[in-house]
């Protein structure tokens, strides 16, 4: 009953998006004007209307970790010693979020496996403890659910190839926990020397089950052989372009032309490290990626509470409006938008789905073992 | 010799009131065996030469409702990898047989089962290194569907002492306490097979919902120390708890008992660990076999157990834990899982009636579980998740 109640109320701008097209694209051009909108406002409020009909899913945020020492929080009245809670995840619009469940680099075996369960722990108490901001989906239906009962979506993951402990076994029950999303670095079947045998398999059992790669901070070649041997779209939660900025994680132009003709997603990070100081270099990457990769394979990634500085003007999950009004004034046209921030998300969710429940009649669950693969 | 009518009458009762087995190692039987390629011991078809358990003779044995073990050794590190590793096995077993198994985490869950004429499929922990030390991986496992955790195996965990094991805490650790105190309001069984008699009655004086000990039998009948002592079976009419019988020769008769620990010294005398199934090893022990035939232990030396916890727990908290494929050596006439209707009938012959057999096969451990669930539902509206750690309370 709650549900229904909220998605009466849900989106009370979703009905006000019709008129704006018509009166506001000229609005920057005409000089000396009298309104009393000055323009920046007026493309704010654009954007507003445009994240109001498609939310941000947004493709990393490190809020599990960073609840992981804070004893007392509450992040449905706001939180200060965190850049995410529920007041600023609205204001921003953000409608989904992928919460990373990456570990410190150095754990492996039993304290990585443990880690992660742990975790799962903290995201299953926080979302349950905030019901009417937050709900855990596993599937583009259920996001989509969440999002029709006036719910922010949290999918689980990225999770770190270590958490495996090189057993598709522990892969199984990782995403019988939840967990969506797994990137393939840091382990010694997707190391430097790209995708092992055993690699292979992992992602194939990926595939099957509908854990969706993510790709970002895995060398060159194994990007390039999973967007090749996926079945499914892959993300890379956390990359930029690196024909702008020189980063390990961002994605020269030949994979990012790759991962665009293999319709993966491209999430781009709101940070200063990967994009750049200023949101117009955030907007520079997006441009760069929609023009190399396509309009369907570029993706927002907040990067929030993952210990990184933000640009200037987009410190905080509540900030999302502002990029995109950015986005508005460089001309990008509102069905690009709609991709970038939801559909394409939305997308690569429901390809894992079916590709698993395709996978699933071909397929059983895969009892290969790294000695025997890679031995 | 038993008369046909008594195993007839056991068959039929079985086909109302199946058995609830408490304790079931097929998992860890297929990881040792095939390392889990379920297609080379396919349990729908009889498996006699390499398992105790398959789905034919769990049919045979009148069993509607299986506790499988997800035990990992407690002596090599990395448990909690491996404990997901036996998880996903069940997972696997229970997706491959639809017909015969139903995934099982509730009361609820193992009633409809019966009534679909399917085998409950539920998972028990065993072992407190499954958790290592952390409340957080606890609630994983009861997440991913474990429905109760043996505190200890064989080994001490640092905050709980093992029955086979030198007195480490002196029975549960403040931190152990939490441990229970937590699997309370999950809804998680707390198993006292396994665990020192110091342990049982810490556990008792801790908990708020009812115990269960998945595969012991009575200590005043064989004393082992895997057996339950009188006073604690004393204690479970109050507590409400379970304790299911187990057939493993060398806990239940008093001969089998003398003649590993002769077996055991034998293997020391030769440079073996007792455990030790190398070639080498194996020859020194059947040597020893051939001068010192195993003593039989048979149906009568299990129902002289539940005779006695009967009378000292009483009839409303028993239940059976055969620990199939968790043991080399099983009791004649309880050779594998086919085996349970023998026992019954042996019972029927002992006077018991079909209510007290009821209760022993079925719906005591029924009980149990939906009294678990019952406490847990108030313990989780009057308080959050614990996050306490071992290094907060045991200092």
């Amino acid at each position: 009953m709650a549900d229904l109640q909220d998605e009466l109320h849900a989106d009370p701008e979703a009905g006000a998006l019709g008129d704006l097209p018509e009166s506001l694209p000229e609005l920057p051009a005409t000089g000396p004007r009298t309104s009393v909108l000055d323009p920046d406002t007026a493309w704010l409020e654009r954007a507003r209307a445009v994240l109001a009909a498609h939310p941000v899913a947004d493709g990393y945020c490190g809020l599990p970790w960073a609840l992981r020492h804070l004893p007392w929080f509450d992040l449905e009245l706001g939180e200060s010693a965190v850049g995410t809670d529920i007041p600023r995840l609205r204001e921003g619009h953000v409608g989904a979020q992928f919460w990373s469940l990456r570990l410190p680099e150095g754990l492996h075996g039993d304290r990585a496996v443990g880690a992660t369960l742990e975790q799962l722990d903290l995201v299953r108490t926080v979302v349950r403890t905030h019901p009417e901001g937050l709900r855990l989906a596993r599937t583009a239906g259920e996001t989509a659910d969440a999002r029709n009962c006036g719910r922010i979506a949290v999918l689980l993951g990225p999770a770190s190839a270590a958490a495996l402990g090189d057993s598709l076994g522990i892969l199984r029950s990782l995403h019988m926990l939840g967990v969506r999303v797994l990137t393939l670095s840091g382990a010694s079947w997707a190391s430097e020397a790209g995708l092992t045998r055993f690699g292979e398999e992992v992602l194939r059992e990926m595939n099957r089950l509908g854990v969706i790669p993510d790709l970002s901070g895995a060398c060159d070649e194994t990007v390039r052989r999973a967007v090749a041997a996926s079945k499914a779209p892959v993300l890379c939660t956390r990359s930029a372009a690196r024909a702008l900025r020189p980063h390990p994680a961002n994605l020269p132009d030949d994979l990012l032309a790759e991962l665009g003709a293999a319709k993966g997603l491209c999430m781009v990070p709101l940070t200063a490290e990967q994009t750049g100081p200023t949101v117009r270099d955030v907007a520079d990457h997006l441009d760069h990626v929609r023009e190399v990769a396509g309009p369907e394979s570029v993706g927002l990634s907040g990067t929030y509470d993952s210990g990184t500085a933000h640009p200037q003007e987009l410190p905080d999950a509540s900030r999302y409006p502002h990029l995109i009004a950015e986005l508005l004034r460089r001309g990008w046209p509102e069905p690009d938008l709609a991709l970038l921030t939801w559909a394409n998300a939305q997308r690569v969710l429901r390809g894992a789905d079916f590709t698993a429940k395709a996978a699933q009649l071909r397929r059983r669950p895969s009892t290969a073992r790294i000695a025997e693969l890679d031995g | 010799m038993r008369g046909v009518s008594s195993l007839e009458e056991a068959r039929e009762l079985l086909r109302e009131f199946p058995v609830v087995d408490g304790h079931n190692d097929l998992p860890w039987a297929l990881r040792q065996q095939v390392r889990y390629d379920l297609d080379a011991r396919d349990i729908a078809c009889r498996q006699n030469a390499h398992l105790h358990t398959d789905i034919p003779r769990l049919r045979e044995g009148g069993v509607g409702a299986q506790y499988w073990s997800v035990y990992v050794r407690s002596d090599l590190p990395d448990a909690v990898p491996a404990t997901l590793e036996q998880i996903d096995c069940v997972r696997q077993l229970i997706a491959r047989h639809p017909a015969d198994l139903r995934p099982a985490l509730t009361a609820a869950d193992m009633e409809a089962a019966r009534a679909e004429g399917r085998i409950a499929s539920l998972m028990g922990a065993e072992g407190g290194h499954s958790i290592a030390n952390s409340l957080a991986t606890l609630r994983g496992l009861y997440a991913l569907g474990v429905r109760y955790l043996t505190l200890t195996h064989n080994h001490n965990v640092a905050w709980a002492d093992s029955a086979t094991d030198e007195p480490g805490v002196g029975g549960l650790s403040a931190f152990g306490r939490e441990v229970v105190r937590e699997m309370n309001r999950e809804g998680m069984l707390v198993d006292l097979s396994h665990v020192a008699a110091t342990t049982m009655r810490d556990a008792l004086d801790t908990t708020a919902a009812p115990v269960i000990f998945s595969h012991s039998s009575a200590r005043a009948v064989c004393d082992h120390p895997r057996n339950i002592p009188d006073d604690v079976l004393e204690r479970l009419p109050a507590n409400g708890g379970v304790a299911m019988v187990t057939f493993v020769p060398k806990f239940v008769l008093q001969a089998a008992v003398d003649w590993t620990a002769r077996a055991d010294e034998n293997m020391h005398a030769h440079g073996f660990h007792h455990l030790d199934t190398t070639p080498e090893a194996m020859k020194v022990h059947r040597a020893f076999e051939e001068g010192n035939p195993r003593p039989p232990a048979t149906v009568s030396t299990v129902a002289d157990h539940l005779d006695h916890m009967r009378e000292v727990a009483g009839i409303d908290h028993l239940g059976i834990g055969g620990d199939y494929d968790g043991t080399a050596f099983t009791p004649d006439g309880l050779n594998d899982v086919s085996g349970y209707p023998n026992l019954i009938a042996e019972l029927l012959d002992r006077g018991w009636s079909r209510a007290d057999l009821a209760k022993l096969t079925w719906r005591n451990a029924v009980r149990v579980l939906g009294a678990a669930e019952d406490v847990a539902r108030g313990l989780r509206a009057a308080r959050g998740p614990s996050n306490a750690t071992i290094e907060s309370l045991d200092g």
